[in-house]
This record gives structure tokens, sequence and C-alpha cells, in this order.
């Protein structure tokens, strides 16, 4: 049982629990009015899941208006004044309706079960306006990702960004035909996920070469596509013939590349 | 299709180096690599993949490599066929 995983209980979900669903199921309004004050001013996050809004709409007429990390995944739709009064008591809501796009829920409880939940997706949705999609991991973290970045590849099919959804136990992002590894979005751009995804690999090649061969075809840039820099010296500095460039070197690499000089290596 | 998810997959977009195919299982995801066909992560540990699914989805190692190559060719697995 997780002491930052809170079920908000329903016949719906009461099966979670007796399927040893690793989260304090909360059974009253009581037990969930206890649980919030309980939590409400801790630091670590706090996740709460719940059927439906009404089991969790009351804490906004008596909870305090403090800053609280508690985060709420709603699996069913909330009306618009539901979702305002919820997003005044939680710092993150996150629910179906409205472009947003869930598992389905015998994923959602695996996925939430899993004890890699954070690297797995809950939920998202796309904004054709400022062609951005916004992700959320299984701890309610929120990852935006440019459509951009999804169309990068000339040889994949083209990401159909009206046709979204998490697939796969959340471990792919489907736009049309088009499908995405979460593990490659977060890859691309959670820091912290790339040092643990490096830390799992069995071997790699930890040298600058090797981060920046990596770095470069996650981006699909070819070596022959940068401006100021042959191809041969990419290849060399790739292969370890070179092992310490130039700084101007590494900052036009890096300019080409889209990230600070610093980061190339933690690829 | 559901057979084919369960045996491995090579999606549109994945960590690009080194070559490689995801064989999903609910919320886990092994990593082996086309080149040696050795996994490449140690968590979830490799033990846990059935022998029998590893070695179906290594028999279809040529047509992973040129599905690889076909979608990745600025990283083809390689030039030419290796045996394990």
């Amino acid at each position: 049982m997780s002491a930052d995983l809170l079920l908000v209980s329903n016949h719906d979900t009461e099966q979670w629990a007796e399927d040893g669903f690793p989260a304090r199921a909360l059974r009253s309004s009581d037990e969930v009015r206890e649980a919030f004050a309980a939590t409400s001013r801790r630091r670590n996050p706090v996740l709460w899941i719940a059927d439906h809004p009404e089991q969790v709409v009351p804490l906004a007429a008596e909870a305090p208006l403090v800053v609280t990390n508690n985060r709420l995944l709603l699996l069913n739709e909330a009306e618009r004044f539901q979702r305002e009064l919820l997003q005044i008591v939680f710092r993150i809501v996150l629910a179906p309706g409205e472009g947003v796009h869930l598992p389905e829920l015998d994923e959602m409880k695996d996925i939430l079960a899993a004890p890699n939940r954070e690297d797995l997706l809950v939920g998202g949705s796309t904004d054709p306006v400022n062609q951005l999609v916004l992700l959320y991991r299984g701890n309610l973290q929120p990852v935006v990702v440019p459509y951009a970045w999804f169309s990068r590849r000339a040889a994949a099919p083209r990401p159909d960004f009206r046709d979204f959804e998490i697939t796969d136990y959340g471990q792919t992002v489907r736009l049309g035909k088009y499908e995405a590894s979460v593990d490659a979005v977060l890859y691309a751009h959670d820091p912290e996920y790339r040092r643990k995804a490096r830390a799992r690999m069995v071997e790699e090649d930890a040298s600058f070469g090797g981060a920046l061969r990596r770095l470069r075809l996650l981006k699909g840039v070819a070596r022959s596509d940068f401006p100021d820099l042959s191809e041969k010296q990419i290849a060399r500095i790739e292969r370890g013939e070179i092992k310490k460039p130039h700084a101007s070197t590494v900052t036009a690499i890096a300019q080409r590349l889209g990230v600070e000089p610093s980061e190339i290596e933690s690829y | 299709m559901e057979e084919e998810r369960v045996e491995g997959q090579i999606r549109d977009d994945e960590r690009v180096e080194p070559p490689h195919v995801t064989i999903l299982h609910k919320t886990r995801a092994w990593r082996l690599a086309l080149r040696t066909g050795m996994f490449l992560d140690r968590v979830p540990p490799p033990r846990e993949v059935p022998p029998e699914l590893e070695d179906l989805v290594w028999q279809k190692r040529k047509q992973l490599r040129r599905k690889w190559d076909e979608m990745y060719p600025e990283n083809p697995v390689f030039s030419q066929e290796d045996e394990r």
C-alpha cells in the first residue's frame, strides 16, 4: 500500500482494492476529508484517484486556501464548474473529456499499480492552436511536446494530431498511423529520465562521442547537416578520434541540435 | 495483431541507438538489440522474458532488421547479416 496513492473508492473501484491495488482506499466522506487534511501540507506529491467528481468536489467548500501538492486523477468526466472547484483544491487535475484522452480502465489500473508508473502515461491531449501535445505521466507530472518533435522523421507516417491515443499500457503515443514510444519521448524531454535510463543499460558508450551520436540520431539529424562542421569532423568526434572537441565546436553542435552545450553528455 | 504486439515492436519513434526491437508486455518493456541479440537494459530483468518468446522474436530478426532499416535509414542495423 502506497502512502502517496489514495483511492477514493466506490462500488466500481472497490474491486481494485480487493485485487491488491497499492493505494490506501478511502471509503467514506469522513475518510476523504481526513486524508485531505493530513496530506494538504505535504511537500511530496500525493496522487488521488477518484471515479466521479462528486466524491471530491465537497473538499472545495472546506479546504483551506493553501497551495497543496495533491494531484487528482478523475476516471470520469467533470462539469466545467466542478473542474474549476477541483483546481482550487488540487495542484493538478486530470479528467477525461474536452479533448483529454485516458487509457482504458483496465490498462489504467495496471499503469497506476506499476512501480514505474511515472515512466508511463495516463493521459493527454493535443492543442492545434499552439501545436503542442500535453502528456501526463503516471504521477500526473505533465510533459509538453511540440508537434514538430513528432514530425521530424521523414521515413515515419505523418502524425495525425486529431487522432490521439495512449496505448500499450501507457507505453505508446499513437497519432493516427504514427506511434512513438513513451521511452523515446521521455528520454528526449526529461534529463532525470535520461539519467535513469542510462543507468539501466547493460553497457553503453559513455564518451562524449557516444552521447553525441545518440542525441544526433534522436533528433533525426544527419552528420552532413551541421552548417559549420564537416561530416568527417562529426564522424571523428562520434568515433572518439577527437576526444575533447574545441568549445566553439561543441557550441556549434549544440546550437544545431537545439540543446545547451553542457546537455550533450546527458544523452 | 495483438499477438504481434506481444512478440515485439518497432515504433515510428524509438531511442534510435542502438537499433532494437521492443518486447512489450503490459506495463513492462524489454529492448532487444538487433545487432547482437542481447538485452539492452538490466531493468526489467531480461530473465523474466519467457525464453520461447525471446527465441520467437530472434527467429524473426531478418524481418525486424529490414523493418528497422526502412524506418531508421540514418542508423541501419548493419550492412551484412550476422548470426548470433
